[in-house]
């Protein structure tokens, strides 16, 4: 029955997109924009009652969920796999829609809602004619469902049990968060791309469309940092490995829109300040969104093996054709333009303001090209050799590093730019205090750790920046409100400058060893005593899970192990973490036997401090809410 | 005067890193860029694992038994394959080389364009 509904709905929403294609009437615009958001809002809670009542005659259904799952993963399983992510791709990128219609639409353009429906056409046709979750099921599997129709009333075969969704999945709420918050990020850059397209097919070359693009880009920026944050929060709490980024192809290519949205929220100022960089400004504006979709073929075409790539057959081509066209009219839009690119004002202030933020560009847009090379190059290496090739961590800390070590000084001088070159020797004359300040303290946490160079001047640029930016910051906000795009950044700033601290800390800092122990015994670790009580299990619908409580004065925390059931996957091995401001003490059970244990027990340092960078850089969306 | 305090506050910070050891030794080095086969993407040096322990081991005897770069090498990945070393820059040269070269060039494009004659 839902599997029917959803199909049908499906192609009057398409049908409905194709309408508003040809719309030429602001009216009808309004309207349609509005009726599909409905559609895509009935197929979400369709979707959804599907779910909440198991009804295992829909395929995705049947292979992504099962009767015992708890409610809460239930509702995330709409995007625990590929069709149903792309449901909800298709949701957010209608909601987008309408607020793009609301916002940055413009009276007389109609090239725009042809841009973006055409977007919505694309992606809301891959679910009719490739593979949609509401698809019912025709073949049945030993458990859940083998083979699918796109085509509606026919009969359809119902599994007694679901699969299930993947155990790492299900095992922390974070996960529920995470997908949305990033997705809100990644469509919501789909916006510039078509603010920045359509003005310049309608040759409307002021400055407009460059301030419309970047207040389009912040706050799906926001929701891009939020996401790559959550997504690493979760890799910490549930992974039991003890990190949070590994430099995954996945995590690289969420990385990169990242990057150029950072990039281009800068170089966009210094083009309604100064009308230079326009042809950079329109690349950087489309490059968002197609590093998007690059990364969406990536990862989920099969070309790479990862742990967070769900493949389906042909998603990949029909990603390649989609990634092939706006390319293409990205080309195009741009090659016509070449005389408005060439009236672009020319620099001359190198150590100015604008000498500042193409420095920031120069380096945003390298470490872009770095994290590129480092995510496809294996790709052409298996191809090449037919070997497999490890890019690990040592690959970024080469190149990635320094650059962003470099940016991190240059954002010391964010605090007041001027127009004209900085007068560096004045500079530090009027902030003497602050930097000898930043030294004395500087000395004391390097002496306190073991500090190599990459620990000093990483320590000292971050403490430096946010003593002065802070500085700043509090002494206006006694004066007034903070409001605006330049407290908006100079509160990203103190974020990142904070961040960096957590982030040296924890890579130099931290340390880990194996233990074997038994119940009952007391171990030590810096510095601190441990009791590792007696296990017990504890049986849900969906796992078992072993706990192991362990105790530190008079603090209990479960490290366990979940094994879930309906699953050939192995055991997850959860952790106890023991936090604090300076260090997380995380412990993970290895092997758990009759008479003995196995534990892995880590000192992270700069965990506390790392989220806490974080959420400041997040909370910069309240001076632009307030002004704005 | 604040400058002269500004300057020698600057040279003691520099100064740190010089009495801790020299922490990169070749063994440390090495032991960053094996990957551990039975981890998540882990390497033998991070990981606290067994199997871990026992490569480092073996890895220790190499090094103390003064085998070449190259020998060492050829010993690991002869067994585990090319994907045990997580550094394969080392090898594969043209993955630095790459980088370098689109970002020069993409640095000489944008400053080009955007230059005062």
């Amino acid at each position: 029955m839902i599997s029917n509904i959803g199909i049908i709905v499906t192609w009057i929403s398409f049908l409905n997109l194709i309408f508003l294609f040809f719309t030429k009437s602001n009216f009808q615009i309004q309207r349609l924009v509005r009726i599909n958001l409905f559609f895509h809002f009935i197929l979400f809670c369709l979707l959804e009652i599907g779910l909440f009542i198991d009804d295992f005659s829909i395929s995705y259904i049947a292979n992504y969920s099962a009767s015992t799952t708890p409610p809460i993963y239930k509702f995330a399983s709409l995007w625990g796999s590929l069709d149903g992510s792309i449901l909800l791709w298709n949701f957010v990128l209608s909601i987008y829609f309408l607020i793009y219609i609301k916002y940055f639409h413009k009276k007389e353009f109609f090239v725009d809602v042809k841009i973006f429906s055409s977007i919505l056409v694309f992606f809301v046709g891959y679910t009719i004619f490739s593979s949609s979750p509401f698809a019912g099921c025709i073949e049945l599997a030993s458990i859940g469902c083998a083979n699918s129709t796109l085509l509606p009333f026919d009969n359809l075969l119902t599994s007694e049990f679901g699969r299930g969704p993947n155990p790492l999945l299900q095992n922390h709420p974070l996960m529920a968060i995470h997908p949305p918050i990033l997705y809100a990020g990644y469509i919501g850059l789909v916006m510039p791309f078509v603010i920045s397209t359509s003005h310049l097919i309608m040759k409307a070359t002021n400055n407009d469309w460059i301030k419309m693009a970047e207040k389009a880009t912040f706050f799906p920026w926001i929701f891009l940092t939020a996401g790559i944050s959550l997504g690493a929060a979760w890799s910490y709490e549930v992974l039991g490995w003890g990190g949070y980024w590994a430099w995954d192809p996945v995590e690289n290519v969420s990385f990169i829109p990242w990057l150029l949205a950072t990039a281009f929220l800068h170089s966009a100022k210094t083009q309604t300040r100064e009308s230079t960089l326009i042809n950079w400004n329109y690349s950087l504006s489309c490059l968002m969104f197609l590093s998007t979709i690059f990364g969406t073929f990536i990862t989920r075409s099969g070309v790479l093996i990862s742990v967070h790539a769900f493949s389906n057959g042909n998603i990949g081509t029909y990603l390649l054709i989609g990634l092939s066209v706006f390319t293409g009219l990205y080309l195009i839009v741009g090659a016509r333009n070449i005389e408005y690119f060439s009236s672009a004002k020319k620099l001359s202030n190198w150590f100015g303001r604008s000498g500042f933020f193409i420095a920031n560009n120069i380096i945003l847009f390298s470490a872009t090209i770095v994290v590129f090379v480092g995510t496809v190059y294996p790709i052409f290496y298996e191809t090449l050799y037919d070997r497999q090739l490890t890019i690990g961590r040592s690959f970024y800390d080469t190149l990635v590093g320094p650059l962003l070590l470099i940016l991190l000084l240059l954002i010391v001088f964010s605090e007041k730019l001027p127009n004209k070159n900085l007068n560096f020797a004045e500079w530090v004359k009027s902030n003497q205090i602050e930097i000898n300040i930043s030294l004395v303290i500087s000395i004391g946490i390097s002496l306190y750790y073991e500090a190599n160079y990459e620990f000093i001047f990483t320590i000292f640029a971050s403490i430096v920046l946010v003593i002065i930016l802070s500085k700043n910051l509090i002494s206006y906000f006694r004066k007034g409100s903070i409001s605006g795009s330049y407290w908006a950044g100079q509160i990203a700033h103190i974020g990142i400058g904070v961040f960096a601290i957590g982030l040296i800390l924890n890579v130099t800092q931290s340390y880990s060893k194996e233990i074997i122990t038994t119940p009952g015994s007391t171990i030590e670790f810096s510095g601190n005593n441990y009791i590792i009580n007696p296990p017990y299990q504890e049986s849900k619908e969906e796992k078992d899970v072993i706990n192991l409580p362990i105790s530190k004065s008079n603090k209990v925390k479960n490290a366990s192990l979940n094994i879930f059931k309906n699953s050939s996957q192995q055991a997850i091995s959860s952790p106890a973490i023991f936090r604090n401001i300076e260090s997380d003490t995380y412990i993970t059970i290895k092997v758990i036997d009759d008479e003995y244990f196995k534990l892995i027990i880590r000192k992270n340092y700069g965990i506390f401090i790392i989220w806490l960078g974080l959420a400041l850089t997040i909370f910069s969306i309240y001076p632009r809410i307030k002004n704005e | 005067m604040n400058k002269v305090l500004t300057i020698t506050l600057l040279i003691l910070l520099l100064a740190i890193p010089l009495i801790n050891e020299d922490r990169d030794s070749r063994y440390e080095n090495w032991s960053k860029n094996i990957l551990c086969p039975v981890c998540q993407g882990e390497n033998i040096s991070d990981s606290p694992s067994e199997y871990a322990e026992d490569m480092r081991m073996i890895l220790r005897e190499q090094i103390d038994s003064g085998l070449s770069d190259e020998e060492i090498y050829n010993y690991w990945v002869v067994r585990y394959g090319e994907r045990i070393i997580t550094n394969p820059q080392r090898t594969n040269i043209e993955m630095i080389v790459l980088p370098i070269f689109l970002i020069s060039l993409f640095i000489l494009a944008f400053i080009r364009s955007t230059k005062n004659e």
